[in-house]
């Protein structure tokens, strides 16, 4: 069931988070040009596109590395879930930003007339059989092929029209198209610069990145491990008034615990609807409402009031020792399961 | 994000860092040695 359906759905929260957003790509690339040019002032129309291509290309591989932080930092911990929140913005920004780098490197060979060689290079280079020497725009290429695909169909109406679980297969493409941006840098900058500067930013970036997807994944793995059959939530009050903590079961499966007053339920925290992240969202007027579309479910049983059929999987709560716990294994969906724990 | 979308995730995310964390100190190992210093004039 939805509150309503609007195709692009602002909001203020939205508004500020692409204008912070904005903010910050042209804060970045005004500073590194301005000190690029400071450092190294640009002789002639070449060594300014040249500038430039840094300064976006640097540009859009931190977007890329900070959009690929999101996700596990959020599971980390709740105060980056405003990160989440309208992060394929952030991703559509991320290709824009990698576009005018891409136009830039053309852009440096038309003005020096040299735009057949920028097509040898792609088609007909020998350095295709080699490590050092490949070559690199055809992985810069490739990446921003793999940007356009994402940003393309990053509109809901995507996410319907190929199914949640396509969606997001093609979405994973992300970390693959990560990989061949750091080997595009490792290749290409790392070997014409010799500073040490590169590789500790490019090796960091990727280490980041990797070890926050490892901790995200050991704190679940530990979470799921600490009681064999009912997961710990913690304290009533622990639990934000009319919003969830997030718990998972040792199969993977992720269980939104809500409490609204003195009453505490869990549900999956895979809408009905296109999978949204239920966990993320909070009670409106009572029932536990989806932060993607608006679809809202009873907590009590998990059922869509009524003309709606929607349901969804419920789970066992219960109050030990002033401690909420959940029962892992999920209940038929509709199944009455939410507790009263008396005066909140 | 569905168990079958994680239990992929989990499979393909290490190999693939480990493929790009190679190539990376691969590229790292093997480039080429700094230019060296052009002799000045010596002084008379």
């Amino acid at each position: 069931m939805s509150a309503g359906f609007s195709a692009v759905q602002w909001n203020r929260r939205k508004l500020i988070y692409d204008g912070i957003l904005i903010a910050g790509v042209v804060l970045f690339i005004g500073t590194f040009m301005t000190l690029g040019a400071l450092r190294n002032p640009p002789a002639d129309m070449p060594a300014w596109i040249n500038l430039r291509i840094k300064a976006f290309g640097t540009c859009a591989f931190v977007m890329l590395t900070i959009v690929l932080t999101i996700g596990p930092l959020a599971r980390l911990s709740p105060r980056f879930l405003p990160l989440l929140y309208n992060r394929r913005h952030f991703g559509v920004l991320t290709f824009l930003v990698a576009l005018v780098h891409a136009y830039s490197v053309v852009d440096w060979f038309a003005v020096q007339g040299a735009t057949a060689d920028l097509m040898n290079e792609m088609v007909a280079s020998p350095g295709y059989g080699k490590f050092i020497g490949f070559p690199i725009k055809a992985l810069g290429l490739f990446g921003l092929t793999v940007l356009f695909l994402l940003a393309a169909t990053s509109h809901d109406f995507w996410l319907a029209f190929l199914t949640p679980r396509i969606w997001k297969t093609l979405h994973m493409a992300l970390y693959v198209a990560y990989g061949v941006l750091v080997m595009h840098v490792a290749l290409g900058l790392m070997q014409e610069n010799r500073r040490i500067f590169i590789p500790i930013f490019l090796g960091g970036s990727f280490a980041l990145v990797a070890l926050l997807h490892i901790a995200a994944a050991w704190r679940e793995r530990e979470a799921a491990q600490e009681h064999d059959r009912w997961l710990v939530v913690g304290a009533p009050d622990s639990i934000p008034e009319k919003t969830a903590r997030i718990v998972t079961a040792p199969d993977g499966e992720r269980i939104a615990v809500f409490r609204d007053g003195n009453q505490i339920g869990a549900l999956t925290n895979l809408c009905a609807h296109q999978n949204g992240p239920l966990g993320e969202g909070c009670i409106v007027n009572g029932l536990v409402t989806c932060p993607w579309h608006g679809y809202q479910y009873r907590l009590e049983d998990g059922c869509a009031p009524p003309p709606f059929t929607e349901k969804l999987a419920t789970y066992r709560v219960r109050l030990r020792d002033g401690v909420i716990e959940v029962d892992p294994n999920a209940l038929p969906p509709g199944t009455k399961a939410a507790i009263h724990i008396g005066p909140a | 994000m569905t168990r079958g979308h994680r239990t992929f995730h989990r499979l393909v995310w290490p190999v693939l860092a480990l493929i790009v964390a190679l190539g990376f100190t691969m590229a790292l190992v093997k480039r080429p040695p700094p230019e060296p210093p052009t002799q000045s004039e010596p002084a008379k």
